[in-house]
């Protein structure tokens, strides 16, 4: 069935720290300069290989707009110093763009079209708010009843989810407050030291009383979204933001994050030309769409799919990205599929960590890739529910 | 050259305590740059203490800020750094603690730092301005005086100006001036006895009644029923307010008094009773820990038993009888039958306006120069509708008079002291018995009618405030109907007041307004809208579209509708105003007249948009729904701070049909220069899905009701005046009215759709119902101008149309009438 002529590995993967949105830490620090960042980063992951090389740069962006539009792949690539010579391409499946991108770039190379191609992501939702600068909904959404989901925000959706699959507040609270506890124990670890390229905030400030200009710069390494004071009273307190008698809150939802991601992606020829080791292997990846209302599942499907794609089974997977869009699905999906609580999120997951929007996909693969490796396992997958009804999954291999 | 007065560029405020700090917010909300000192604190952050005081502000009911993102324009300042900042302030305001040493040590302490012309004010409650004179440098001395603010000092319209011996007359000028214009504040000069004028009186009344109370052995609520809106206080009346103002300040007042005025002939009754002491020893100084007279245990609220210490449910009512009394309308009779009656709530009622009559003709020549000055205080520091003088005066001058002296003489008055002789001299005065005549007001240091003050920021007030019997004249009619009234003042300007109840907005108004604009056309250089009294106007009076009899809504609900408005943010119950009296046609089907007269609202607002003068309105207090809407097609706007503007159509199922929509489409597409006109009407959506009423002229701005051209005066009394002066300058600048708009781009069906989207989430998450839906797509149906391609030009008419449409569609559902209904019926909002 696979017309696949090669492998493909991933032999450098890194992520800035994530920031919250809309008042973090990136709060004025446009995206298209972490993608620089993150690529420039990732770059330095591969000593000896001549950038000329590079086929493609594949980057995922959820809402391509504004800070991050005008194609902010090739924007970055040329900010970044890469040879004009290197392409670059926006792509876009909401929540799931940066996996998409490893995976477009992974098949381009399985198939024998490029040998290299950085595959990444980058996201500012302080800068471009959750569905755009500029909302315009299709008339015909209300033109009868069949699809007016497409006008729901996701948090509707995680409700429809928590009701249909019985999660109760309580599970989604102690959910949320396991990702915080496992975010910040991970952090206390070091366990993202290899992943995250710090990233220094340079700017230039008004000093009103000097009537000078006022240059500030601060060196960031750390996500900025574990809480170490959450507690169960805490999370209890929080009200229902999408639905007035509902049980998602503010605390057991994804947050909102600024952040980027970016993985070099290589045939074997390509490594061996310029003497470099993989991290880890591609293996599979998959996607499909479910009922919008209930976005949240997604993964229900893109799982099992992927594992039937790649021939693993899912008792083999030893770590699971699983984003935590809500913990009202995440629950659903563990709980449906029966998969392991100890290896789904082992770090914390987006609840604590957030979720750049179309940048997770890239981040969690550099995530995923350095934690298999250090903790000496082997298979690992990224997966994720996408808005308006989709889910997907990425199986890798550490080496 | 004339040499202006000083100009307050800026000023401080020293003490960040309730009242420092909030004066400190109405000097913002005056657009006057201020300091807020306190005390530094001993953090990371020297200026947390005053920090804490303005977040504070923020949160605070009734607002202190007309805007609560005003907050950021107070600036943080502390003794130990900042006093240097001082040097660049006009006016200083001090407001700290009521202690001697203390403010002594402070002025020594600022003084060097004061420029010279600098005005140092306190705003002691208690202390003698003398001797608080006595302890500021002497080079600064003439510029020191009293200003005794109210609490709330946004709202309430007092201010007491107290000066020294050593007072400049010249600086008392202008800092009258300065909070009568600048602070919109009723200024009276009082003279430098304990507690002032209105403190003392209302202070006196306060323990008469509960001297009084115990006499007659009523209960604390019931004498609440009794002294409340009943006699024309304020509905918190007498323990309600105390808990309000707070226990331990009632006390610090008591005490003031029981210190400084020995020879008193009232002098034993300056001390507050047994329970007061035992309530504040204990901690419970009212609203503010939550215990006082009242305690609120669940949904109950209990009321102190003073004799056992222990809290009881409230339950003692008004007697029938009496309360029957009470309401009876003429006052001479009123009070005949008072004193006549048996019942002790009766006795009660009299015994206490008995007490406070003696005690303010006795009181007079020492604490005010006129009667007006002790009434107006008393109305504008208390509430009242009515001053002792005023109700005494109403009720028959010499009657009430003998009474007292009867009751004196057989010992039922709380003193015994006489009657000053000029009570009875000015009993014998012709026409009018009393203190007020229509010249002036008596003053026993003169022994005179004293005229109004002559001080020229007066001339600003057209109709000031007034007194009983006098009945102002709105100058010159041109026209008069049943329903409103065209006059003038002499200067080419006219001006329509409406005469309905609540000026509210009915078919003969309407008539009116086109006849009132066309004569103004033909006649006159400019038009203005003003009422004599507040509200603006309450909106459409639908009811009156089918010419039936009118059914009268209780007034005793629509006054609450106007009492709630600054306490309680649910601002939804007013919404209901819009609509008042409708239920009637509802029921009778009647659409097709109401659509007449919708259509003929809207032709009232283009004409006062199209008029060949400039039109002005001059608001103040509610204008909602159709009054909102008359605002937002007149040239121009001029609104005290005090305005509360909305188009709350949305709270009864409907939505704004006068031109409002219309208006919000309009200044979308003007907006939108080579944009989406839809950005624009986000906000405008926004306010009129929810209803939103402007809690002040400032936020009424904010959310476009108003527009930035708009002016906003502080004080009502000058509203008129600033208006023709707004009109006069729109007349001079050669006026056209603005072209039809040709090309209104609108947002179309993609515009509707985007509503729809944020509205399908709240339905989904039950935050509002299928009805609000329906009210929220229609609003969005009119304001997208309808389902045509996004970015399509409409003009005026085709706007109005499709909110004539809107409205009837919502007014035929049964959910809207039963909305209608209910509003009406309970003054509540019906959810369904």
């Amino acid at each position: 069935m696979t017309k696949q002529v090669q492998e493909a590995y991933i032999v450098a993967a890194t992520r800035s720290p994530v920031g919250k949105a809309p008042r973090g830490m990136f709060k004025h620090v446009r995206p298209d300069d972490l993608l620089v960042h993150v690529l420039q980063s990732v770059l330095k992951q591969c000593d000896g290989m001549d950038p000329m090389a590079i086929d493609d740069v594949i980057v995922g962006c959820a809402m391509p707009e504004a800070e991050q539009g005008i194609n902010v792949a090739r924007v970055a690539v040329l900010l970044a110093g890469l040879p004009d010579s290197v392409p670059g391409v926006t792509i876009n499946r909401f929540c799931a763009s940066g996996l998409q991108a490893v995976a477009i770039a992974a098949d381009q190379i399985r198939l024998g079209e490029a040998d290299i191609i950085i595959a990444a992501g980058t996201e500012s939702m302080s800068m471009i708010p959750m569905m755009g600068n500029k909302v315009s909904m299709n008339p015909r959404i209300f033109a009868g009843n069949e699809n007016v989901a497409i006008a729901y925000g996701m948090g509707i959706t995680a409700e429809k989810v928590a009701e249909k699959w019985k999660v109760s507040r309580e599970a989604q609270d102690g959910f949320a407050l396991q990702s915080h506890q496992r975010a910040i124990s991970a952090i206390e670890r070091g366990e993202f030291r290899e992943e995250i390229s710090p990233y220094t905030i340079d700017g230039n400030w008004p000093d009103l009383n000097l009537h000078q200009v006022h240059h500030v710069s601060v060196m960031k390494d750390t996500d900025e979204g574990p809480r170490a004071d959450t507690s169960p009273e805490a999370l209890a307190r929080l009200r229902p933001v999408f639905a007035a008698q509902g049980s998602v809150t503010a605390g057991n939802s994804s947050q909102m994050s600024d952040g980027a991601g970016a993985v070099v992606v290589m045939s074997e020829a390509a490594m061996q030309r310029f003497n470099l080791t993989p991290l880890g292997r591609f293996i599979g990846y998959s996607v499909t769409g479910v009922p919008p209302e209930i976005m949240g599942i997604g993964p229900i499907k893109a799982i099992p799919k992927v594992l039937q794609q790649t021939g693993i089974k899912q008792d083999e997977l030893d770590w699971i990205e699983l984003n935590e869009a809500f913990a009202a699905q995440s629950l659903a999906v563990i709980n449906e599929l029966g998969l392991d609580l100890a290896k789904v999120n082992p770090l914390g997951g987006a609840i604590a960590l957030g979720h750049p929007l179309g940048a997770t996909g890239a981040i969690r693969v550099a995530t995923l890739l350095n934690g298999l490796r250090r903790h000496k396992l082997r298979y690992g997958m990224v997966t994720m529910c996408v808005g308006s009804g989709m889910g997907a999954a990425g199986v890798f291999e550490a080496l | 050259m004339t040499t202006h007065p000083i100009r307050v560029r800026k000023a401080a405020v020293l003490g960040a305590g309730v009242m420092g700090a909030q004066i400190a917010a109405h000097l913002i909300n005056a657009n006057i740059e201020t300091l807020l000192f306190e005390l530094p604190a001993d953090e990371k952050d020297t200026n947390a203490n005053v920090i804490r005081a303005i977040e504070k502000l923020k949160k605070q009911e009734p607002a202190p800020l007309s805007i609560v993102s005003r907050a950021i324009y107070i600036e943080p300042a502390n003794y130990d750094q900042h006093l240097e900042r001082l040097g660049d302030c006009d006016l200083i305001i001090e407001a700290i603690a009521e202690r001697l040493d203390l403010k002594s040590q402070l002025y020594e302490r600022i003084a060097p730092h004061l420029h010279d012309q600098a005005i140092l004010a306190s705003n002691t409650s208690g202390l003698s301005i003398s001797e608080l004179a006595a302890a500021v440098p002497e080079s600064l001395r003439a510029r020191f005086c009293g200003v005794h603010f109210f609490n709330p000092p946004r709202y309430m319209h007092l201010v007491e100006l107290i000066a020294s011996e050593y007072s400049d007359a010249t600086m008392l000028n202008t800092l009258e001036t300065f909070l009568v214009t600048t602070l919109g504040k009723g200024v009276i000069r009082a003279k430098d006895t304990p507690n002032f004028i209105a403190n003392r009186i209302g202070i006196f009344s306060m323990l008469a009644t509960m001297h009084h109370a115990r006499q007659f052995g009523l209960g604390f609520e019931l004498v609440d029923k009794l002294t409340g809106s009943l006699i024309g206080r304020p509905k918190s009346a007498t323990f309600r307010t105390a808990d309000l103002v707070g226990l331990d300040i009632l006390m610090h007042v008591i005490q003031t008094m029981q210190d400084n005025l020995a020879d008193d002939p009232w002098h034993g009754f300056y001390t507050a009773p047994d329970w007061l002491s035992k309530l504040i020893k204990k901690g419970s100084l009212g609203q503010k820990t939550g215990k006082g007279v009242y305690q609120k245990q669940g949904k109950e609220i209990h009321v102190l038993d003073p004799d056992r210490e222990t809290y009881r449910l409230a339950e003692q009512e008004v007697d029938g009888e009496v309360e029957v009394l009470l309401k009876q309308k003429d006052t001479v009779a009123r009070f005949a039958a008072l004193r006549k009656h048996s019942h002790p709530q009766a006795q009660f009622v009299w015994a206490i306006h008995r007490d406070l009559f003696h005690y303010c003709a006795v009181q007079l020549e020492f604490i005010a120069n006129n009667a007006r000055d002790l009434d107006l205080a008393v109305r504008w520091g208390f509430g009242w509708q009515q001053g002792p003088f005023e109700i005494w005066q109403s009720a028959g001058w010499n009657a009430v008079l003998d009474w007292i002296n009867e009751d004196i003489a057989a010992g039922k008055a709380m003193a015994a002291v006489a009657m000053p002789a000029w009570v009875q001299t000015i009993g014998q005065q012709r026409p009018i018995q009393g203190v007020h005549a229509p010249e002036g007001s008596f003053s026993p240091a003169t022994g005179e009618i004293q005229p109004r003050s002559s001080l020229p920021v007066y001339r600003r007030q057209l109709f000031p405030d007034r007194l009983i019997d006098e009945q102002p004249i709105y100058g010159e009619t041109i026209l008069e109907t049943e329903e409103l009234r065209l006059w003038h003042t002499g200067d080419e300007i006219a001006i329509v007041s409406f005469k309905t109840k609540k000026h509210t907005i009915d078919n003969a108004v309407l008539r009116g307004m086109e006849e009132a604009i066309t004569t103004a056309e033909n006649h006159f250089r400019a038009l203005i809208i003003w009422q004599t009294e507040p509200p603006f106007s309450l909106g459409a009076n639908l009811q009156k579209a089918t010419e039936r009899p009118k059914t009268e809504m209780p007034p005793s609900a629509l006054d609450d509708f106007i009492r709630k408005i600054k306490k309680s943010a649910q601002a939804t119950i007013l919404k209901a105003a819009h609509s008042l009296d409708m239920a009637d046609v509802l029921m009778a089907g009647k659409l097709a007249e109401v659509e007449t007269m919708i259509a003929h609202f809207q032709q009232t607002s283009q004409h006062l948009r199209y008029c060949m003068v400039p039109t002005v309105a001059a608001v103040d207090g509610l204008a909602l729904g159709g009054g909102c809407e008359f605002i937002m097609h007149c040239d121009r706007a001029v609104a005290t701070l005090e305005s509360y503007i909305g188009l709350v159509e949305a709270g009864v199922g409907l939505l704004p049909a006068g031109g409002g929509c219309k208006e919000f489409a309009l200044r979308a597409s003007q907006q939108a220069v080579e944009s989406d006109p839809f950005m624009h009407l986000q906000h405008y959506f926004r306010t009129v899905a929810m209803a939103e009423m402007a809690k002040s002229a400032e936020q009424a701005r904010a959310l476009s009701y108003l527009s930035p051209s708009d002016v906003i005066v502080m004080n009502r009394f000058e509203l008129l005046h600033v208006a023709k002066m707004q009109a006069l300058a729109l007349a001079e600048a050669g006026y056209r009215p603005p072209l039809r708009p040709r090309e209104i781009v609108v947002a179309g069906a993609t515009g509707i759709a985007t509503f729809k989207s944020n509205l399908v989430n709240l339905l989904e998450g039950k935050f509002i119902s299928e009805h609000d839906y329906l009210i929220g797509s229609k609003i969005a149906h009119v304001i997208c101008g309808g389902d045509v391609v996004a970015g399509s030009c409409v003009d005026e008419e085709w706007l109005l149309g499709l909110e004539r449409a809107a409205f009837i569609e919502l007014l035929a559902t049964e959910k809207t009438q039963a909305r209608i209904a209910h509003t009406l019926k309970t003054g509540k909002p019906l959810r369904n």
